[in-house]
């Protein structure tokens, strides 16, 4: 597996981000701090009122997560605070975006955290003032590029990465793609799947790729009529029952979880890197468990948190914390060479493009 | 479907007026408040997020010239899934309503039950089977030596025949009761003076029944030009969009294209409106014919040892759409990774213990049960009221409010649920989110289904029964409850059940409008196909078939058992 710093340009990216952050209603002001200090609670510290939020008894949560993954993320939480009842609406990042800012648009406040896995979406969200700023005590065990900007709306709850990866029963390892130009061999044409517009990893691999290879690579990429599938599992579905012999967008988690099913499929790391994408979990404005939904983002940010999200094989996210330990298998986060978006502005002004361009390719 | 109407004789006491009055506007009410929102939407050119819109226009609809591909895809399939359908109705309606083939009270009994299966399903199981490198039929296929694959699924025809496997059963029932109200005199005249039997079928038969079968073609069009689920499993791998699924990702996308996507079922809408127009006029027609008919009894044909090679028909058009699909779901179901050819190593039960042990899924099943006992007992209450303001009262404006109820025929259920959303949100009681929204939802888009078949045994049942009762002196509430509703009774279970079956699997409008604590199963059973895996879907989906069996065996028992108290 090839070694490499991860993200060691996403401070800079932060910052020329910053140009365009600027504008945003709450950049500049300065960070809240509570008044008291923060309680420690099982391993974790808070400055939310645990007997509050217990009081609140509810916990509502959005999420892009498949179901087994948003149902797992509620339970853990639950389980360490059974006093809270959790609920949970899980959508595609799309249709999650359209629903949350629908209803805040008709005045209604019903969702106290929502976790999206692009960050476009955040941003675009956190524009409209839907994050509420809360300075977490477990913020400091997270690099400053893996809060917002400014601190305190949401934090990278971990980082989905993707190589490429093959039905072992239908192609051969001396066959199989290395790079990532690999692909563009006619021989993966009608035989190889990525995912649908609506994914945050497939934007930033469209992104990054065009910044690598220019925007030819996807030309050439779209003459090989990939299958386009919503979610990760489905790509290694597929694989695993020899559908498709290559995914080009074949997402970590999702291999440790086939390879422990016995799938036989292999995980390429090509050199030049692998795209990645956060998913990005805050406390949405004038959340009506307030204290509850403090609770859950300390909870998620902890170490605790983190094992579940890191652990869970519906999940599998690496984490970014600091002290982090190893993956289940045994590797962590900057064992791998990531590839994230360095100027933000840029990023999310070509994601428009990117929908079309990405829809079109694949007959919508 | 027609039904025969007469002049109303009596005249309206002022308690029916006002109650009949009050469920007509509440139920046009609730068709024609989404419905706003949805036109709206669609003519929303200005910022999509903007509620209400700033800007008008018809550029959304002007803008769906780029997606003639779409649109002809949803012509073809739905022609072709029409056909087959028809196919398949018409040929096992003929059999069990015109011979002599054996079995035949059990074989339609067992012709509905495709209707309880549902497409969905169908679509799963059949995508187990006929994938063309992983399905189980090409998995055999070339362990016997063939080469590549024998089928696929993954097309436009595999969606077609799946869809028209499962529409087949309301093609059956639709141009079965035509063919029972045709007098065999003229079929056996024509064997009389020397004409084959497949002679008779296609030239006196066929042409009989013409009408019946047209108006069935339309109806049974209309349903494959909105119907979603068989589309969406099997033509999305191969990048094949109909309306409904185009829509569908349209609205899941970053950022979200709803008015393109709100266009686009509003010219749907316009569509199978349409075809609905025209499909009731033409079983208006009909109505008259087979009221006529009735004056002669209707015999079976002896069709000789032909009647087996009938027989084997029938039993494999059940076999292909309810016993091959549902023996998949299960063998897929103990699977780590669905193989025709499994290791030892690859059997588990982990599937079911996953789908038992989520909160997530349990509460979901919960809710789905107490959606549809309250679907279909408020379903069956509320419209049979209106079926009787309609079809026998005969209330002023009752042609309109007929129109209206049966709009939500016309408009994919996901895109009624667009409009639902919107509406509701904005509604100043704050049902968004619980399960009331989804009752109010499901009694909305069953309204057609409730009706029709309320009205078809409300009209078989004499008008002067209820008239005798007036003419005691029976008020209006005590003539509905002492002779209207016990006369209706078997029709009424039948009905109950539909609308119990129908709301615990409504997937369109459910996907849309579930809240954090309200949410149903069978949109997590589709999630799970995407997002978890099939084998756990395949679970989940045994898992409400049978629980779904075991709430329709208890109320048939419960009912039966009053009956017999009763007696």
């Amino acid at each position: 597996m090839p070694a490499n710093k991860t993200n060691g340009s996403t401070r800079r990216a932060v910052l020329k981000a910053g140009a365009v952050l600027a504008a945003l209603p709450l950049a500049g002001k300065a960070f809240p701090q509570p008044a008291r200090a923060p309680t420690k609670v099982l391993d974790f510290h808070t400055y939310a009122d645990v007997a509050k939020a217990e009081a609140e008894g509810q916990l509502v949560f959005y999420c892009h997560e498949n179901e087994a993954g948003t149902a797992a993320i509620m339970e853990g939480f639950g389980k360490d605070f059974p006093k809270i009842k959790t609920g949970y609406v899980r959508a595609q990042t799309g249709a999650l975006y359209n629903k949350i800012v629908s209803e805040r648009a008709a005045g209604r406040f019903d969702v106290d955290v929502i976790q999206l896995s692009d960050l476009a979406p955040a941003l675009d969200f956190q524009k409209k003032g839907g994050y509420e700023i809360y300075a977490s005590p477990e913020a400091g065990a997270y690099a400053p590029e893996h809060l917002s900007d400014p601190p305190g709306a949401f934090f990278w709850a971990g980082v989905s990465f993707a190589g490429i990866a093959y039905s072992k029963a239908k192609v051969k390892p001396e066959d199989a793609p290395k790079t990532w130009k690999d692909l563009l061999d006619p021989r993966w044409r009608n035989a190889m799947s990525c995912k649908i517009s609506s994914s945050g990893i497939q934007f930033v691999q469209w992104y990054m790729f065009r910044k690598l290879y220019g925007p030819d690579y996807w030309k050439e990429f779209a003459k090989q009529r990939p299958r386009a599938f919503d979610s990760r599992v489905q790509l290694f579905d597929r694989l695993a029952k020899g559908d498709d012999k290559v995914t080009a967008i074949g997402e970590y988690a999702a291999y440790v979880l086939y390879k422990e099913k016995g799938a036989d499929v292999a995980f390429v790391a090509p050199a030049d890197g692998l795209p990645a994408t956060p998913l990005l979990v805050g406390m949405v404005s004038k959340a009506p468990h307030a204290e509850a939904a403090k609770l859950f983002v300390d909870w998620a940010m902890s170490g605790r948190g983190q094992a579940f999200y890191q652990d869970n094989p519906n999940l599998i996210y690496g984490s970014l914390r600091k002290d982090a330990p190893p993956m289940r298998t045994g590797e962590r986060l900057r064992d791998f060479k990531l590839l994230s978006p360095e100027d933000y502005a840029d990023y999310m002004a070509s994601r428009d493009q990117f929908s079309k361009e990405w829809a079109a390719m694949l007959g919508l | 479907m027609g039904f025969a109407r007469a002049r109303p004789i009596l005249r309206v006491p002022s308690t029916q007026t006002l109650v009949g009055g009050a469920v007509a506007v509440v139920a046009a009410a609730l068709v024609l408040y989404p419905i706003y929102f949805l036109f709206q939407a669609a003519l929303n050119v200005g910022d999509p997020e903007a509620k209400p819109p700033t800007d008008y226009g018809f550029d959304n609809f002007v803008n769906l010239g780029q997606y003639g591909e779409i649109l002809l895809n949803t012509v073809t399939v739905s022609l072709a899934a029409t056909v087959l359908a028809l196919l398949f109705g018409f040929v096992t309606a003929w059999i069990l309503s015109r011979t002599n083939v054996p079995g035949r009270h059990v074989l339609e009994q067992l012709m509905a039950v495709p209707y309880y299966v549902t497409p969905l399903l169908g679509a799963f199981a059949w995508s187990l089977l006929g994938a063309p490198e992983s399905g189980f039929v090409n998995q055999v296929w070339r362990a016997l030596g063939g080469e590549d694959h024998l089928i696929d699924i993954a097309t436009p025809w595999g969606i077609a025949w799946v869809m028209a496997l499962f529409e087949g059963s309301v093609a059956f029932v639709m141009i079965g009761a035509v063919m029972k109200s045709m007098d065999p005199a003229l079929e056996e005249a024509s064997q009389i003076i020397g004409a084959g039997r497949l002679r008779t079928m296609l030239r006196i038969t066929l042409p009989l029944v013409a009408p019946g079968v047209l108006g069935a073609a339309i109806f049974v069009f209309a349903e494959m030009l909105g119907s979603f689920s068989a589309a969406l499993v099997l033509g999305l791998p191969n990048r094949f969009y109909v309306v409904t699924t185009a829509m569908y990702q349209l609205v899941s996308q970053y950022p979200p294209r709803i008015p393109l996507a709100a266009a686009m079922g509003v010219s749907l809408f316009a569509v199978m409106f349409a075809m609905l127009f025209v499909y009731r006029r033409i079983v208006t027609r009909r109505s008259y014919v087979t009221i006529t008919g009735k004056a002669f009894r209707p015999r079976v044909m002896d069709v000789g040892a032909l009647r087996f090679v009938l027989l084997a028909v029938c039993v494999l058009y059940i076999l292909l759409s309810v016993a091959l699909p549902l023996l998949t779901l299960v063998y897929a179901s103990v699977q780590k990774i669905a193989v025709a050819f499994p290791a030892a190593a690859n059997w588990t039960l982990d599937n079911y213990r996953t789908a038992t042990t989520m909160n997530a899924v349990r509460s979901a099943l919960a809710n789905s049960l107490i959606l549809g006992v309250a679907t279909a007992t408020i379903g069956v209450v509320v419209m049979g009221l209106l079926a009787w303001i309609i079809y026998r009262a005969r209330l002023p404006g009752s042609g309109v409010i007929e129109y209206i109820v049966m709009f939500p025929q016309a408009v994919p259920r996901l895109v009624f649920a667009f409009g639902m959303m919107w509406a509701w949100l904005i509604f100043p009681i704050p049902i968004y989110g619980t399960l009331w929204l989804l009752l109010i939802a499901y009694l909305t888009v069953f309204l057609p289904l409730g009706i029709r078949t309320i009205a078809g045994v409300m009209l078989q049942v004499d008008r002067t029964l209820e008239e005798s009762a007036q003419m005691c002196g029976a008020p209006w509430a005590y003539r509905i409850r002492t002779v209207t509703m016990p006369l209706l009774g078997p029709g009424l279970i039948a009905a109950w059940l539909l609308l119990f079956i129908a709301g615990v699997r409504e997937l369109g409008a459910s996907i849309l409008l579930m809240g954090p604590y309200a949410k149903v199963i069978t949109p997590a059973i589709v999630e799970s196909w995407f997002a978890s895996s099939a084998e756990l879907t395949a679970a989940m989906a045994l898992i409400q078939t049978i629980v779904v069996a075991m709430a329709m065996t208890l109320f048939v028992a419960l009912t039966r058992r009053a009956q017999v108290v009763r007696e």
